[in-house]
């Protein structure tokens, strides 16, 4: 598809809609629909910064690509003055005190936020059913879930609600998503984008990335959110991928795929056969296609899941009710804490605390979290040596089509499986884009760490395939 | 005080019980390949102590302290109200 950015842009300079009439028509339509992708509306700011750029435009003045253009935000990043709820009970009330990084860059650059939107509680979940908003609904299908975490975000802009979102993916919850929906969905290598003001999950994997229509605006929105930040020490610097580079494909010689992920008899037939028949297509355009070896799923979703949860222990220990969110008052300190967070947390965001605690209790810690990291290392360095072999991985998002709305919720470790083909790029804090091809929930195209300008030639690579 | 801190009282959260669902994982990692398990990992996830940030005190905002003490969830006659504390 073309880029929205691009045509919504020409068509504000060339004055043949205006940008109130825009944001308005965007916002009726986020008010109106039944797939519970919103939380809040940012109705009264998005109106008066549309107002803003249709003066500009009035007086002559010269704008940006991105000013003007509608997005939304996952309600998992601060936005100062709205509320901020990560789809939860505890902070149904909380108000940001300040805007997240990646948030704050695209308003200079004046794009105009519409929404919060809904998603798993904390991004603990892979269907957005749990959510105290009710489940987002699929795109294409109002009876299938609409993927998770960042579920809302997906549904907004595979619905043109948004023209783009920003998701937070941890362990595959920008690509699943996007990949149920049949949008693109980016998560970048870990550390390009900042993390500052976004509320954690699991700090060590948890990423900023774009969800939109084409791979045109997934670059541009990545290069207006990254950057290093003093305020999130893992970020790093990178330079801006231009377009005239993106679409720079010869350097695309090798493409990789997990022969493991392929044989999992989890897979669905038919996203196995569409996959295979995938490789086959790219292999007659002259690219090699090498088979590699990897970890076992369960390996990979066990290891993610354990290391996931002690970070979500260790991050939401902060959620007590004493100097936000809501409080439930009990006979002394420890009792209020315990009424709280008991009263006030999801079954599954308490089913993931609990492990955490567990599992860095003494005991456990040596015998499954060191384990975990040291698998996690593993991980990495197979990646390191299979990039010596190949420019890109290539694998399903998704080993099974969405499930239908309350499944997931009724079978936790069937939910945390189908996480099998995103957490070990996760993991490997790999570049890894999910593009709406090759199979009926998408392929996923994954680089060397630093190195999302190769994934982004590779999805300009399909996107000209027949 | 007992020595045993069950997972329940780890969490701050009533009759919280280890789930089955999460041990059926963590259970995959006690058995993982045993060849390449020295706890000595190659730390490749941690952040790098060069470049840090100035250890100062930056201000807030007064809009920012504002919403601050709007967040919070108790207020007595211009007080910000905490739940009583007892020593064991």
């Amino acid at each position: 598809m073309e880029s929205q950015i691009h045509k919504i842009h020409q068509q504000l300079v060339n004055k043949e809609i205006t940008c109130t009439r825009l944001v308005q028509d965007r916002l009726n339509l986020l008010k109106e629909n039944t797939y519970n992708t919103v939380n809040s509306l940012l109705d009264q700011q998005a109106l008066k910064l549309a107002n803003k750029v249709d003066a500009k435009i009035a007086k002559g003045e010269t704008i940006g690509l991105l000013e003007g253009i509608p997005f939304g935000i996952k309600d998992v990043y601060m936005v100062q003055g709205t509320l901020t709820t990560a789809s939860s009970d505890i902070l149904k009330n909380y108000k940001s005190p300040y805007t997240a990084t990646a948030i704050q860059k695209l308003l200079d650059a004046g794009a105009i936020p519409l929404v919060k939107e809904n998603c798993d509680s904390f991004g603990h979940g892979s269907s957005s059913e749990n959510t105290i908003f009710g489940a987002v609904k699929n795109a294409v299908n109002s009876n299938l879930v609409g993927g998770g975490s960042s579920g809302g975000s997906a549904v907004n802009v595979a619905k043109d609600y948004t023209v783009f979102s920003i998701g937070g993916d941890t362990g595959g919850s920008i690509r699943q998503p996007a990949g149920y929906n049949n949008v693109y969905g980016f998560k970048p290598t870990y550390g390009r984008v900042s993390r500052f003001g976004l509320i954690a999950y699991a700090s060590s994997t948890d990423c900023v990335g774009p969800i939109a229509k084409s791979t045109e605006d997934i670059r541009i929105v990545l290069n207006a959110i990254s950057g290093k930040d003093e305020k999130d020490q893992t970020t790093f610097h990178s330079d801006a991928i231009s377009k005239e580079r993106s679409l720079k494909t010869i350097a695309i010689k090798t493409v990789g795929y997990f022969k493991n992920f392929v044989e999992n008899d989890a897979l669905d037939h038919q996203i196995k056969t569409d996959f295979l028949a995938y490789l086959e297509k790219i292999k007659k355009t002259g690219v090699e296609v090498k088979e590699l070896e990897f970890f076992e799923s369960d390996t990979l979703v066990s290891t993610y899941y354990t290391l996931a949860m002690a970070e979500t222990a260790s991050n939401l220990s902060r959620l007590d009710g004493t100097n936000y969110g809501e409080r439930l008052e009990a006979e002394n300190l420890k009792d209020t804490y315990a009424i709280t967070r008991s009263e006030n947390f999801s079954e599954e965001s308490k089913r993931r605390i609990v492990g955490g605690n567990q599992l860095l209790s003494q005991g456990f810690s040596d015998e499954i979290y060191l384990k975990g990291l040291n698998i996690r290392d593993q991980i990495s360095n197979n990646f390191e040596k299979d990039f010596k072999e190949v420019d890109i991985i290539l694998s399903p998002v998704t080993p099974a089509t969405p499930p239908k709305i309350g499944d997931s919720l009724k079978d936790p470790l069937t939910m945390y499986l189908s996480d099998a083909y995103t957490v070990g790029f996760s993991l490997g804090e790999l570049p890894t884009l999910t593009v709406p091809k090759g199979t009926s929930t998408g392929l996923q195209i994954s680089a060397a760490k630093k190195n999302d300008e190769l994934v982004l030639q590779f999805a300009n690579f399909l996107n000209d395939l027949i | 005080m007992s020595k045993i801190m069950t997972v329940d009282i780890l969490s701050s959260i009533k009759g919280a019980q280890p789930s089955e669902a999460v041990n059926k994982l963590f259970d995959v990692i006690k058995n993982a390949n045993s060849n390449n398990t020295s706890i000595n990992t190659n730390h490749n996830h941690v952040v790098s102590l060069n470049n840090l940030r100035k250890d100062e005190v930056i201000n807030s905002s007064s809009i920012e302290k504002q919403i601050i003490i709007e967040n919070f969830p108790k207020e007595k006659k211009g007080y910000l109200v905490v739940s009583k504390v007892i020593e064991e």
